[in-house]
């Protein structure tokens, strides 16, 4: 069943467009995470769902109803700040019971579905605390508390971890998860932390600039990534990209020497693009795919980061461009020498001069 | 010793200008002097006076009433145009609150002249207003009923910019997120106001009305230029009886005595209606 769906929603502020022509399908009691960079207009599009932004093209449908012309508070959504929007004047539980109040709620509920909201969140002891007598962790716990007592359809979450430190925030990204789990609902996240989305999702839904890039579960968005913007922006250290140009055609795929290499070359399983021999490419990839072997192509390490069990080694091409490659359970120190680099056929990815994967 | 040196500027220039002009208040109080010279000890023979003078028990009453017409209007006003003017954008925004705040930068006795004229009984353009309701024209600063509600709208209308100013930095300080918690959570307009912005404002309120007490209850100028006291003292305010006793009868002792008593009223009445506000805040 449907939790949300958007047909081409647009939006336009003054003459720049937003969100251009954005659909999407979650579905009921889905965990679905927009990200993206800032300004990429994954917020926007989280307000328009709550109705804090109108919307000015398209439709929003939240469990078969069209809700796109409905106000805020008649679309049972509930949404969590990044700054927590607290009532500073008002006890914690009186900020759970606030929406209870307004739809004048008989006490006896107000206070039986704040306890259970409290229960869930730990929140117990501090009920006749005002938030400035609460940590970061605890306030924004308060406001997830708020929107679980309203029982909405669907939670919206606007970066509401980014203002917690980082201890914290791995804390509170567990909780999510067992919160998700126990009430089932449908939620919506944006965040622009990719290990966020990585963790927390069911579905993500990478954005640039107004478009939805790529969406899918996170290991297929991580593993295959229709383009390049998808391809660099999960994962974390980023995806190697290099340049190349394609010098031969194969059974399995191509074969094309990097650009800086003085005639190095890699090979790349390629099933239904067809490339032309000397056209440019972009070579994609990951930092653990990359190992040390006799042959490969030629780059110089830079700088060592050894973190214990994994290292990175930040390394250059004669060329110029970077490549990050990373070892496990390595101890040695690389300074400024030069390494064989490989990487096997089927974790290069191919991506076109324009950005688009070619598989 | 660095600190000493730091405030001892100040605290010379206050103990000077401030503190021992003071005491002097207090000392000459006690005593019949004249303005200038001493006098004798009269003990408190000054204070039992006072409670026989009637143009004490009249000022008294006026500066009362003159709190009443203005301190809780002004507040009401301030608010209801700062709700206004921050509901506008950019430059708009700005001119309008320019526009409200204009009158501030006035000198009184511009005030009270403009005034003077707008609502002169030969030829301001006020009449034909007060005709229109009343009847017939009417010479406000002549008439007893008249006299001190006049006073309070021309002090509201001069002071009301700088209440205006300290609402709109309250209410830019309540977060846009709260607003939109809140209309998530169902709130209508009114609720927005009753259980948002008024509670969060009323820190802002407490203040503004505090420091209108305290101004208002210094009045002068305003009757001084408007009414002189008059019509039959009628106007009489606390301050305007010390310049009289001391500047113009030349009771240096009585003038003092009047001036602490409304030392005392000022300090006594501010910092009480300040904690019962700030006791109704935490409610």
């Amino acid at each position: 069943m449907t939790g949300v769906r958007l047909h081409s929603v647009d939006k336009s502020f003054g003459g720049d467009q937003i969100i251009d022509d954005v659909s999407m399908n979650i579905s009921k009691g889905e965990f679905a995470v927009f990200v993206g960079p800032s300004g990429c207009g994954k917020s926007t599009l989280l307000r328009m769902i709550a109705g804090l932004e109108e919307t000015s093209g398209g439709a929003i449908d939240i469990e078969g109803r069209d809700i796109t012309q409905v106000e805020p508070a008649k679309r049972e959504v509930s949404m969590v700040f990044q700054s927590y929007a607290l009532y500073p004047h008002l006890s914690v539980f009186e900020n759970m019971a606030f929406s209870l109040r307004l739809a004048r709620t008989p006490k006896q509920r107000v206070v039986e579905q704040v306890r259970a909201a409290a229960d869930i969140l730990k929140l117990e002891g501090h009920l006749d605390k005002k938030p400035s007598a609460l940590s970061g962790g605890q306030r924004q716990r308060v406001a997830i508390g708020r929107a679980i007592v309203r029982q909405p359809k669907v939670f919206l979450f606007d970066e509401p971890l980014s203002n917690l430190d980082a201890e914290l925030r791995v804390q509170m990204r567990l909780e999510l998860s067992r919160l998700h789990q126990k009430i089932g609902a449908t939620m919506i996240y944006v965040t622009h932390d990719q290990v966020e989305a990585m963790t927390l999702a069911d579905k993500i839904f990478v954005l640039n600039e107004g478009v939805v890039q790529q969406a899918g579960p996170p290991l297929e968005l991580y593993d295959d990534p229709d383009n390049q913007f998808v391809a660099g922006f999960i994962g974390s250290p980023a995806m190697n990209f290099l340049s190349a140009v394609v010098t031969r055609n194969t059974v399995k795929g191509i074969v094309a020497e990097i650009e800086g290499t003085n005639g190095q070359s890699l090979e790349a399983d390629i099933t239904h693009s067809v490339i032309e021999e000397g056209q440019s490419v972009t070579l994609g990839i990951r930092p653990e795919h990359l190992y040390m072997r006799d042959g490969g192509f030629t780059s110089t390490v830079e700088l060592t980061e050894n973190l214990g069990g994994v290292a990175y080694l930040y390394t250059r091409l004669a060329g110029g461009q970077e490549v990050v490659i990373e070892r496990r359970g390595e101890r040695v120190l690389h300074a400024r020498e030069s390494v064989q680099v490989w990487a096997d056929s089927k974790d290069v990815l191919v991506f076109s001069e324009r950005g688009e994967r070619l598989r | 010793m660095v600190a000493m040196t730091l405030i001892a500027p100040f605290v010379l220039i206050f103990g000077l200008v401030f503190l021992y002009p003071m005491i002097r208040v207090v000392e000459l109080s006690f005593t019949n002097a004249p303005l200038i010279g001493s006098g004798e000890w009269v003990g408190l023979e000054n204070y039992r006076q006072l409670l026989t003078d009637n143009l004490f028990y009249t000022s008294l009453k006026n500066n009362g009433y003159f709190v009443l017409l203005t301190v809780i209007p002004t507040t009401v006003i301030a608010l209801a145009i700062a709700i206004a003017v921050n509901r506008l954008s950019g430059r708009m925004q700005a001119l309008v609150l320019a526009t409200f705040f204009l009158p501030y930068i006035l000198p009184v006795s511009v005030v009270t002249q403009i005034w003077a004229w707008m609502l002169d009984f030969q030829f301001g353009i006020f009449q034909p207003v007060i005709e229109y309701f009343v009847g017939e024209p009417v010479a406000v600063f002549k008439q007893p009923a008249w006299v001190m509600p006049t006073i309070a709208v021309v002090t509201i209308w001069w002071t009301n910019g700088f209440n205006v100013l300290l609402f709109i930095a309250g209410l830019r300080n309540i977060p846009k997120e709260l607003y939109e918690a809140a209309s998530l959570d169902g709130a209508s307009r009114r609720q927005l106001f009753m259980k948002v912005t008024w509670p969060l404002l009323w820190p802002v309120t407490a203040l503004v009305m505090t420091l209108q007490l305290i101004l208002q209850l210094k009045l002068f100028d305003q009757v001084y230029l408007l009414s002189g006291g008059g019509p039959f003292n009628s106007s009489y305010v606390l301050l305007m009886m010390v310049y009289r006793e001391a500047f113009q009868l030349n009771n240096g002792g009585y003038a003092s005595a009047v001036a602490l008593v409304l030392f005392v009223i000022i300090m006594v009445v501010s910092v009480l209606q300040f904690q019962l506000l700030r006791m109704g805040g935490r409610k």
